[in-house]
């Protein structure tokens, strides 16, 4: 019996934890998912993803999705320390090369092209796929690293639940998460709301500084001084409503709307002798994001439809605070923006053996930005854009081992098109023994420049032209089941080429400007693996880890001929990353224990490394957790203690920015049971 | 798999990633003694990466050395390095974003002192000029005033309210030249404006407006005219500070009269100036060198030195300037991308390339010991 529940769940894609794949299988909107049951879906031929389950993205609510990924995906993650802007890089692009949705809509800042992965918390998103290089098209355009598709989802339980944790950390952090939900087979309605706050102002030496000491002018003793993170604070509040409801003719609406109100100090360098009392470096966001959508599942037929609208206000502040009273504002910018957002899809499944889908997205996006200070008067800029992207895919399965699949995408912005982009995808089962699967994909790809690329002033140019690349991947992966353990895997090879790669560089007035400059060529292995151990009927032990090898060399034009930075590899891209977390169940206790590793970034693109600031070295990290859970009849209680940074290590991941030491977060976890047995909807359906 | 073996395994394996890493921590202090001639480099680095840095040139041995403050100190020179002059056996370094005035010794490299932010009215510092042995003014690209701290104690004296209506907001304070008892400097960020400050009463007392924008660099000859750059400003769809046209004045210092004025060509490259040991020749970088007699009326026509042209056509973009007071070698600097270690030219003072050497990043200031 044990054995048929793993190949079920394996034939299902599933690793991780049992519980949230429970939850997962229960709703799950697929066409794929629910109709080809035992079989490789059609709609993931020759698809490169990672997918982070919920028992994985809610590990607490410290985190943000920034620091998952980090550990728990190939992608390279730019930050400097816990809320501070957070990029994402796929296989050694930038962080505007990766396209990023929320329940379908595209939240990518249509100012910069990126998205700050520190302001999503971990705990509000249920399900996120990572589709890495030519596996993006299917999603979306402009992913010329890859995309990541971040869902949520109801509970799907019946009654009303309620969980609240509290967490107390090192450097006056505060993390606090409220859940709500009700549900019953019609509906469904979810409401979290998390709330952090810290001072965030870590002790660390400061190898940057030294403190000389003198007596009688003569210079007895120096040391590198004991400092505090100046301005490293921040309050950041985020409140999720969604509200779901299913007819019984098949019909499935959906309404999704998420509050962001942060209040960030922006941290002081290492390096900066100013004091955060006479100086205020802060920014301020509002964001709100609402979806609306509709699934109908039809014979063979899913149609759906979405609406949304996101509405950002960023304020950023960097003024003096007077001894006089009197402040003088040196940078008082503010951004407002605007998206209008809309879907039509179809999928449509004849026979099991074909598999068809269309759709189209559309973005209006409104945005107006300013600088009040006195010295920068007047806007930069106040645009509209329109934007739309479409996609045809269609997916075959000629043999019972071997799939094909080819998507034809075509997308807009203002007045300009670019071509159509074409995307091939292959399938085959080596061995259903081992379910393993030889995987490989082909595309073209192309990303349009950001408002702020094309308008921003000064400095914006709006003769950029669309980057554009050119990318394949191939690999395999396998999933194996035994009594005692589930062991999945996967290594891919990918090579890709940029084109007219667009580059903001300082130019002679002062200020910065955008052009398309480089040719980069990317290349390289990821490997991911997710293995169980059921070591005793109590006890579970997890290994998952992944490395990547991303060798990302710039063959642009040389610049003249003293431009050494051809052939070198990118500022701040690591060319080897690994990371690897256990965790091990036994009875009510849970150990976890995550390690990731970056080999040396450069900071120059000439890779000098003659100069003490020409490169970072690589470092190590190491992170535990442990965690006891207790279930009374009218509650569950969890205490779970972290330690972040186990080693206690000095290290900065960004040159001048220096991060925390050895630091520890307590959080109380409790979910009333309010009377409920065993309530979850699929079991009682 | 047995179990006890297994998780034996696992700890193994656990204790083998478990190799605590520091990537940053203590450097060893370098002894250097450098004499005789030799010329400091400033390279300003990437603004917010706290990664300017000091190259030391020997034109003798035609050695350079990079990096020579941390190497000297252990410590960072900074973010964004703007200008570097020697008074008196100490190179004065002003760092911009760190909000901190250096001083170290022209021969060890050792830092002497330094000056840190006084309350809010220096905030990012620009240039340095030694009024007399006790006392020093520094320029601030953000705050209204101009400070005062005694160059041989780094001790904070006070500050000059610069007292400029905030006509497009502008406070900021760039060069500084001095003719007789009075400082001038030239006010750069959307601003057209040169003020002239008196130094016994440490005041602003007069000003002299340009019809350009954007006062870039100001030098004062011999016969007391000051020689002063614009880059134009810059216009915009958006908006307009200028018209992108660099001009060059000649002032007398005397009279704050403009005496002479010339349109350059319009263009994005960079401008600098400096005079020779004599201050009778000025030389200018507008994508190339032009060369001029302070007595002349008009900037040649023909660069005296031409930018270095690659084979495949392309110029090579000039980005720092100065001129060796004591045998005229002229050097120039190339950013190239401005992301990577940078490129200084020397040349004779007969325009002949004497050496070319690999610096840090953006370099953009020369001091001669």
């Amino acid at each position: 019996m044990w054995r048929v529940v793993v190949n079920i769940l394996l034939l299902a894609g599933i690793s991780s934890v049992v519980k949230a794949q429970q939850e997962k299988v229960a709703y799950s909107l697929e066409l794929d998912s629910v109709s080809i049951v035992g079989k490789r879906p059609l709609k993931n031929t020759g698809i490169q993803k990672t997918r982070l389950d919920t028992a994985v993205l809610h590990d607490n609510i410290a985190l943000s999705l920034a620091d998952i990924l980090s550990v728990h995906s190939t992608v390279f993650v730019k930050s400097y320390g816990r809320a501070t802007q957070s990029t994402a890089e796929f296989r050694g692009t930038s962080a505007s090369h990766t396209q990023v949705m929320w329940n379908g809509m595209r939240i990518n800042s249509p100012m910069l092209g990126t998205v700050d992965f520190s302001m999503i918390p971990s705990y509000f998103i249920d399900d996120a796929t990572l589709y890495h290089g030519a596996s993006s098209i299917g999603l979306t355009g402009g992913g010329l690293g890859g995309a990541i598709d971040l869902q949520t989802k109801p509970l799907q339980k019946d009654g009303i639940q309620v969980k609240y944790i509290q967490g107390i950390g090192s450097f006056d952090t505060y993390d606090q998460f409220l859940r709500l939900t009700y549900g019953n087979y019609h509906w469904q309605t979810s409401s979290r709301v998390v709330y952090s706050t810290a001072k965030n102002d870590y002790k660390y030496t400061n190898y940057d500084k030294k403190t000389d000491v003198y007596e009688n002018d003569i210079l007895v003793n120096s040391y590198h001084p004991k400092e505090r993170n100046k301005s490293g604070y921040f309050d950041d509040l985020h409140a999720l409503q969604e509200i779901y409801y299913r007819s019984n003719r098949g019909h499935r609406w959906g309404i999704s709307s998420w509050y962001t109100a942060s209040k960030r100090g922006l941290p002081f360098l290492s390096v900066d002798y100013k004091q955060d009392s006479e100086f205020t470096n802060e920014q301020k966001i509002h964001t709100s994001r609402t979806v609306l959508s509709w699934d109908y599942l039809q014979d063979c037929f899913k149609w759906s439809a979405k609406g949304g609208y996101v509405y950002s206000d960023i304020a950023y502040d960097y003024f003096t605070k007077r001894q006089d009273a009197v402040s003088t504002d040196i940078t008082h910018s503010r951004c407002y923006v605007n998206t209008w957002y809309g879907q039509l899809a179809v999928e449509y499944s004849p026979v099991p053996r074909l598999f068809f889908s269309a759709d189209v997205n559309i973005y209006e996006n409104q945005v107006k930005s300013k600088d009040k200070s006195p010295y920068h008067i007047g806007n930069n800029y106040d645009k509209k854009r329109f934007e739309m992207t479409a996609c045809l895919s269609a997916r075959w399965k000629p043999a019972e081992r071997l799939a094909i699949a080819a998507c034809l995408r075509e997308e807009m912005y203002g007045k300009n098109t670019i071509p159509v982009i074409p995307a091939l995808f292959l399938d085959y089962v080596i061995s259903e023994r081992w379910n393993l699967v030889a995987k490989a994909s082909i595309a073209r790809n192309y990303r349009y420049p950001s408002l702020d690329d094309l308008y921003f002033q000064p400095g914006g140019n709006p003769e950029l032209e669309a980057e554009h690349g050119f990318t394949y991947d191939g690999g395999v992966e396998f999933q194996l089941a035994q009594k005692h353990y589930l062991l999945k895997g996967n290594a891919t090879v990918f090579n890709s080429y940029i084109d007219d790669w667009i580059l903001w560089t300082p130019n002679t007035k002062g200020f910065w400007q955008p052009s398309n400059v480089r040719e980069v060529h990317n290349y390289g292995v990821e490997m991911t693996s997710d293995n169980m151990f059921f070591l005793s009927k109590n006890t579970v032990l997890d290994i998952s880890g992944n490395f990547a090898w991303t060798p990302s060399k710039n063959y642009g034009e040389q610049i003249n001929s003293n431009d050494a930075s051809y052939e070198k590899q990118l500022c701040y891209i690591p060319e080897y990353s690994a990371a690897v977390t256990t965790r091990l169940s036994w009875k009510n206790w849970n150990f976890s224990y995550k390690w990731s590793y970056y080999s040396e970034r450069f900071t120059t693109t000439s890779n000098e490394v003659s100069y003490i600031t020409g490169r970072l070295k690589p470092y190590y990290m190491s992170d535990f957790s442990i965690e006891k859970r207790f279930s009374w009849k009218w509650t569950e209680l969890s205490v779970k203690t972290i330690v972040n940074n186990l080693l206690d290590s000095e290290y900065v991941t960004v040159l001048s920015r220096p991060m925390p030491r050895r630091n520890y977060e307590l959080f109380l976890e409790i979910s009333p049971k309010f009377g409920r047995k065993n309530n979850n909807l699929n079991q009682l359906k | 798999m047995n179990y006890k073996c297994f998780l034996s395994n696992l700890m193994l394996l656990l204790l083998l990633f478990s190799g605590g890493c520091d990537n940053v921590g203590d450097n060893e202090e370098e002894e250097f003694s450098v004499s005789g001639d030799g010329v400091f480099i400033l390279n300003e680095g990437n603004f917010n990466a706290g990664n300017a840095t000091l190259s030391y040139y020997d034109p003798v041995t035609k050695e350079v050395e990079n990096g020579v403050f941390y190497r000297a100190n252990d410590r960072k020179l900074g973010d964004t390095g703007q200008s570097v002059i020697i008074y008196d056996g100490t190179a004065y370094i002003a760092v911009e974003n760190s909000g901190i005035v250096w001083g170290i010794d022209i021969n060890t490299f050792k830092v002497q002192g330094q000056l840190e932010t006084e309350g809010t009215k220096m905030i990012n510092p620009r240039f340095v000029h030694i009024v007399n042995e006790n006392k020093a003014y520094v320029t601030d690209l953000y705050s209204p005033y101009v400070n005062i701290f005694n160059p041989k104690t780094f001790k904070y004296i006070g500050a000059i309210p610069t007292k400029q209506p905030s006509n497009r907001g502008y406070s900021s304070t760039e060069e500084m030249v001095q003719y007789g008892k009075y400082v001038f400097t030239n006010c750069w960020s959307y601003s057209n404006k040169i003020l002239v400050i008196d130094t016994e009463k440490d005041e602003v007392c007069d000003s002299i407006t340009l019809s350009s924008w954007q006062p870039k660099s100001m030098k004062i000859d011999k016969y007391g005219k000051l020689w002063v750059i614009t880059d134009g400003g810059y216009a915009t769809s958006e908006d307009v500070y200028g018209d992108n046209i660099p001009y060059l004045y000649k002032i007398d210092a005397t009279t704050r009269r403009i005496e002479q004025e010339q349109a350059l060509d319009t263009d994005e490259a960079n401008v600098q100036i400096a005079l020779n040991g004599g201050r009778d020749t000025l030389y200018l970088i507008n994508n190339d060198v032009y060369r001029m007699s302070v007595t002349d009326a008009h900037l040649p026509v023909r660069p005296f030195i031409t930018a270095e042209i690659d084979a495949n056509g392309k110029k090579h973009k000039l980005y720092g300037l100065n001129v060796n007071p004591v045998n005229s070698d002229i050097y120039v600097a190339d950013a190239v991308d401005y992301s990577q270690s940078g490129v200084v030219y020397r040349y004779s003072s007969q325009g002949v390339l004497i050496d070319k050497f690999r610096v840090g990043i953006n370099p953009n200031s020369f001091s001669f010991k």
